[in-house]
């Protein structure tokens, strides 16, 4: 199936091609969706890095040469690494202060087991990593099980263990020195190279590479992400929050093992320094990196990405010569702008997404057609729905669709998310069908009487006979080369089933959801698409792009082809799936004096159409005026914006070929205003309405009184094939 | 142009925020809506497209179509002028002539015995616009004359051209001697004086003001503006014993007017392409037409229009004190028929009230908008 691109709007002269064009691409709109990617969050340290790294490539002579960039990669990987590990901790909502203990005591255990017991470079690195995970083991299970203070346990665990190498590394300093234990395996730990790049380096890649996959696409990485943003709501999601807090410990505690192994390595001694002032410096790197301090937000790459900013600042300073202290204060200077940015940036992101997230189009439509009261116009106003019979009156809140099946039950999508059931000679019995969710929307009958129904916020769903759900589809094809990912469905609006069984529905946009469609209609934008979900195949794919807000949705009488309407338009299309012009689009019906919704078969061969509003001179304007309506929606309030004209009722009557033949109207909306849909059934009109309180019928003169949409879809039960056999 | 002129105003906001934006005041406190003036009903059921009603020794006084009607306290009907164009605001003199403001004309002063004489210029204006009339404790007469470009009846397009062009002119009770005394006026709506005669207060609805001056028989001295920011578009005043005025707000303010008002290219568009009562403007009346510009909140949700919606026509009059603080008010919110009140009376101790949505006078209790402080 070929994806059809959108018919063009109607034009009529160069300057108005000009803005159609000038509007129809908006910048403002790909920043928008730039701006709302996760991985633009640490857009702030990243660019800070870059600059740094510009700076100093071009102040310090041969700094971007190979040689010194092997080194500082060789020096960077212990702290990046231990950098990750506070990570680990604080997106799960804890802080680890005894990173730089941890880092410097095992880093003590690897050089005593390798230079003084002599133990094998393997044993000795399983056995450091082990007592890596040991001692955060220790924090994990104080602040995981014993619910103590992260804060001060590890500042405990700081003060106990720094105290312990303090002690421990006095007594072997000059055993090191000594010590003429030799391994290649060592030394290749500590200065090896793999294809050019430091040994601990290639680790510190690897541990970014598989810490990234663990945190973002794992179980387990998501339960420290949800027990970091909120512990009560992981608690309450069955999380087991104790043991997630406890492995997030654990696995700082392994990773500052391997640093120190790393450490240990490339040094063969350890100084009375080592690892000083490190759970300060990753604790800086962290939060540069955008980590939150609260928890639950950060990624592997933020946090290493902070640490080759601090890195960077203290290795450059120093190669630069500044004296120690000017180094420690510019430091800090660039650290507090950063973060100040940072904070400032985190905290506005939304802002400058929502300010520039819409972007109105321009829109010109041509003039209104006639409907002046007692005018030969089909459109002529009239009061032919001011005296439908109510039905579910106040029991009923916004039958946006409404459908009847063999049996003449009356089903309606309402705002509850629920499929409401009226039966009974006078639909006096009210029950609820199904409980969907979402916002029930457009429905049809399957030739199994299934219920499918169109879910703004789900997808497409069906409900079988015996009132079960099940899900149809809620997804399909992404488009490529577009930068959000949109292939969710996320306002499918209304459907209609081919005889051969493909669901064919509209997606009225996919910028906005069910309870922002009045946006949609500001922006006045090709938003919204139209998709086919083969059941033989069980695949969703995207037929036409680019609608504005298509809507109702109707296959033909001859099942050639599908009719969809485009509501900003005020048009319907046809779009054909069969004989010699199938895939083809073409316009059906033109030039409606308002906003088409749903459209379904009439008994007499031609199309029933429920206009939503009528235009109106002063919002066709605005539409027009794009920048205007730019400005409204930007300066006054929501319910103070200008609407398309809701506040009455009308629906059109359409031959088979398109032609408007007539027009049923509720002028002052008293009883039906915005009416969305209406079903033909055994002679009467059921109407639906997005936002009323009730459905309603009238009598339809000299139509066919035995007439049903399920005879006309799937022939009458007698001669239906196959029946009853599921 | 638009770019540059909205780049402009973007900075000013950003450079100059205590700059005065008029921004919409919130109605809260006294002016908390309430749908007391729901209950009103007419009065005359016969006198239609009446524009002003002013209490007199012996009745009271309409300004209905082309006529000025006496209705009598016993209920007679005697029509005390008949003139070639309709009759705006009316007022009594001292000296028991009726003074009447004549669309496209001027003022005409009728003697009881019917005999008319006219003002129609002052300082070079022609008078075609009065929108109000009141005598001072002197017996000197002021008017005011909205706009020198449009009749009273086109005050829609007076609005959305934002022009100032109004006066306030004074003249002697001989209609003599006629001088503006203030001039560039956002169509002036209203003028009277306090109870004890020492101040002339007027209105301009555009500026959505209430100003005063003071009184002496040399005419009005400096202005001072004693309400400077109405949630509304002030029509007329009268006098009340204790020492405040009525106040009648014809419409109200909405964000989305206030919008249209700075967006000068959308709004000339609309001008010259749309019929004047589909605007994105205030109205008398509303809801009569789907064509009309639909606002978000007025949608009609579950069969039921929300009274609180972005208000297209609204009714109000409210009571303010001698210093300009209002201490009562009586609507009719939206959905309500009352709408577009151009004038309020005390009579009897009741009000009498002139919507120009139904064009009638509609009498009612004070007692309802009580201040609720």
């Amino acid at each position: 199936m070929s994806v059809v691109t959108s018919p063009t709007p109607p034009r009529s002269s160069s300057s108005d091609t000009l803005k159609a064009l000038r509007y129809r691409f908006s910048a403002k709109l790909f920043l928008s969706e730039l701006l709302a990617k996760n991985w633009m969050e640490p857009i702030v340290p990243f660019t800070l890095m870059l600059a740094l790294l510009g700076y100093f490539a071009a102040t310090v002579p041969g700094y971007l040469s190979v040689d010194n960039l092997q080194q500082m990669l060789n020096l960077f990987a212990e702290i990046g690494l231990v950098s990750i590990a506070m990570g680990f901790v604080m997106i799960s909502g804890g802080i680890d202060l005894s990173v730089g203990a941890i880092f410097a005591v095992t880093n003590l255990a690897a050089l005593i087991m390798f230079k003084i017991f002599g133990w094998p470079v393997p044993v000795a690195a399983v056995c450091t990593l082990l007592l890596g995970a040991g001692l955060g083991a220790v924090n994990g299970w104080l602040v995981g099980y014993l619910k103590a203070r992260p804060f001060l346990t590890t500042l405990v665990t700081l003060i106990i263990l720094r105290a312990v190498f303090d002690m421990v590394s006095g007594r072997y300093a000059t055993d090191f020195a000594t010590s003429d234990v030799e391994s290649p395996v060592w030394d290749f730990l500590g200065a090896g190279r793999i294809l050019g790049v430091p040994t601990n380096a290639v680790a510190l890649l690897l541990v970014i590479v598989i810490g990234h996959i663990y945190l973002s696409r794992s179980r387990w990485g998501w339960h420290i992400t949800a027990v970091g943003s909120s512990r009560k709501a992981a608690r309450h999601a069955g999380i087991r929050v104790e043991r997630v807090l406890f492995g997030a410990y654990v696995l700082s505690g392994v990773l500052c093992a391997l640093a120190g192994l790393f450490y240990a390595a490339r040094q063969n001694s350890a100084g009375s320094d080592t690892g000083q002032g490190w759970e300060m410096q990753a604790l800086t790197a962290v939060v540069l990196g955008g980590i939150s301090l609260a928890g639950g937000r950060g990624t592997v790459f933020r946090a290493c990405l902070g640490a080759i900013i601090v890195f960077l600042l203290i290795n450059g300073f120093v190669r630069l010569g500044l004296e120690g202290y000017l180094t420690l204060s510019a430091l800090g200077l660039v650290l507090l702008v950063a973060v100040g940015v940072d904070v400032k940036w985190a905290k506005n992101r939304g802002k400058a997404i929502q300010k520039i997230y819409v972007n109105p189009t321009w829109l010109k439509l041509p003039p209104t057609p006639s409907i002046a009261r007692g005018s030969d116009s089909p459109f002529a106003e009239n009061d032919r729905l001011s005296h439908a019979e109510p039905i579910g009156l106040g029991q009923v809140e916004g039958p946006e669709d409404v459908i009847l099946d063999r049996q003449d039950r009356l089903y309606t999508g309402t705002r509850e998310g629920w499929i409401l059931r009226f039966s009974g000679p006078k639909f006096e019995h009210r029950e609820i069908f199904a409980r969907i969710g979402g916002r029930p929307l457009g429905m049809a009958f399957d030739r199994e009487e299934n219920l499918i129904v169109c879910s703004g916020g789900m997808g497409v769903y069906g409900v079988r006979p015996d009132g079960e759900v099940f899900k149809v589809t809620d997804e399909t094809n992404r488009t490529w080369g577009k930068l959000n990912d949109d292939s969710r469905l996320r306002l499918a609006d209304d459907l209609d089933i081919a005889p051969d069984g493909k669901i064919y529905f509209s997606e009225a946009t996919i910028r906005y959801e069910m309870h922002s469609w009045d946006m949609d209609g500001i922006e006045g934008r090709g938003n919204g698409r139209m998709i086919c979900f083969d059941p033989a195949t069980g695949q969703t794919r995207t037929i036409i792009k680019n609608q504005r807000f298509p809507n109702g949705v109707c296959v033909t009488h001859d099942g050639q082809s599908v009719l969809y309407c485009s509501t900003w338009l005020c048009k319907v299309f046809r779009y054909w799936i069969a004989g010699p012009r199938k895939g083809q689009v073409e316009t059906f019906t033109d030039n409606l004096p308002g906003y088409a919704d749903n459209i379904n078969r009439a008994s007499d061969g031609g199309y029933w159409l429920a206009l939503a509003g009528i235009r109106s001179p002063a919002y066709d304007l605005a539409m027009r005026n794009p920048d205007f309506r730019l400005r409204m929606v930007k300066e006054i309030p929501r319910d103070e914006w200008l609407y398309p004209g809701l506040n009455n009722g009308c629906i059109v009557k359409l031959d088979a070929h398109g032609k408007p033949v007539e027009s049923l109207w509720d002028p002052s909306g008293a009883l039906h205003p915005a009416v969305t849909s209406m079903r033909e059934h055994r002679g009467w009109l059921y109407i639906g309405g997005l936002e009323n309180n009730r459905i309603g019928r009238v009598r339809l003169e000299g139509a066919d009184p035995d007439w049903t949409g399920q005879d006309s879809y799937w022939g009458k039960p007698s001669d239906q094939n196959g029946r009853g056999e599921n | 142009m638009a770019f540059y002129s909205h780049m402009l105003r973007n900075m000013r906001q950003i450079l100059f925020r205590d700059e005065d934006q008029h921004a919409i005041p919130s109605m809260d406190g006294p002016l908390s809506p309430n749908n007391y003036l729901d209950a009103f009903t007419p009065v005359f059921d016969d006198l239609t497209d009446v524009d002003d009603v002013v209490a007199g020794p012996d009745g009271l006084y309409v300004a209905s179509g082309h006529d000025v009607v006496l209705v009598g306290k016993d209920g007679s009907r005697a029509t005390i002028a008949r003139f070639e164009a309709p009759c705006g605001a009316l007022a009594l003199h001292p000296d028991y002539r009726v003074l009447a403001c004549v669309a496209g004309r001027g003022l005409a002063a009728v003697r009881a015995d019917g005999e008319v004489i006219w003002l129609t210029g002052a300082g070079g204006v022609a008078l075609t616009c009065l929108t109000a009339v009141a005598v001072a404790p002197d017996g000197a007469i002021v008017v005011a004359n909205g706009s020198i470009r449009h009749p009273a009846a086109d005050w829609l397009w007076d609005l959305m051209e934002k022009n100032a062009s109004g006066q306030i002119v004074v003249c002697n009770p001989g209609l003599g001697d006629a001088r503006i005394v203030f001039d560039r006026l956002a169509w002036p709506h209203g003028v009277a004086f306090s109870h004890d005669g020492a101040s002339l207060w007027f209105t301009e609805s555009w500026a959505h003001r209430v100003s005063r001056a003071p009184w002496s028989p040399d005419g009005p001295g400096a202005r001072e503006i004693v309400i400077g920011n109405l949630p509304g578009y002030p029509a007329r005043l009268s006098a009340t014993a204790e020492g405040g005025f009525w106040l009648a707000l014809f419409a109200l303010r909405t964000h989305l007017v206030e919008l249209v008002l700075t967006e000068d290219g959308f709004r000339k568009e609309m001008m010259a392409t749309i019929a004047p009562e589909l605007w994105i403007a205030p109205q008398y009346a509303s809801g009569r037409s789907y064509l009309e510009p639909l606002q978000g909140g007025g949608m009609r949700k579950l069969g039921i229009l929300k009274p609180w919606a972005p208000p297209r026509s609204y009714g109000f009059i409210g009571h303010i004190d001698g210093h300009g603080e209002f201490d009562r008010s009586l609507q009719s919110r939206v959905g309500g028929q009352n709408h577009g009140v151009v004038s309020v009376v005390e009579s009897d101790g009741d009000l009498l009230i002139v919507p120009k949505a139904r064009g009638q006078v509609l009498g009612g209790q004070r007692q309802g908008g009580e201040s609720r402080q």
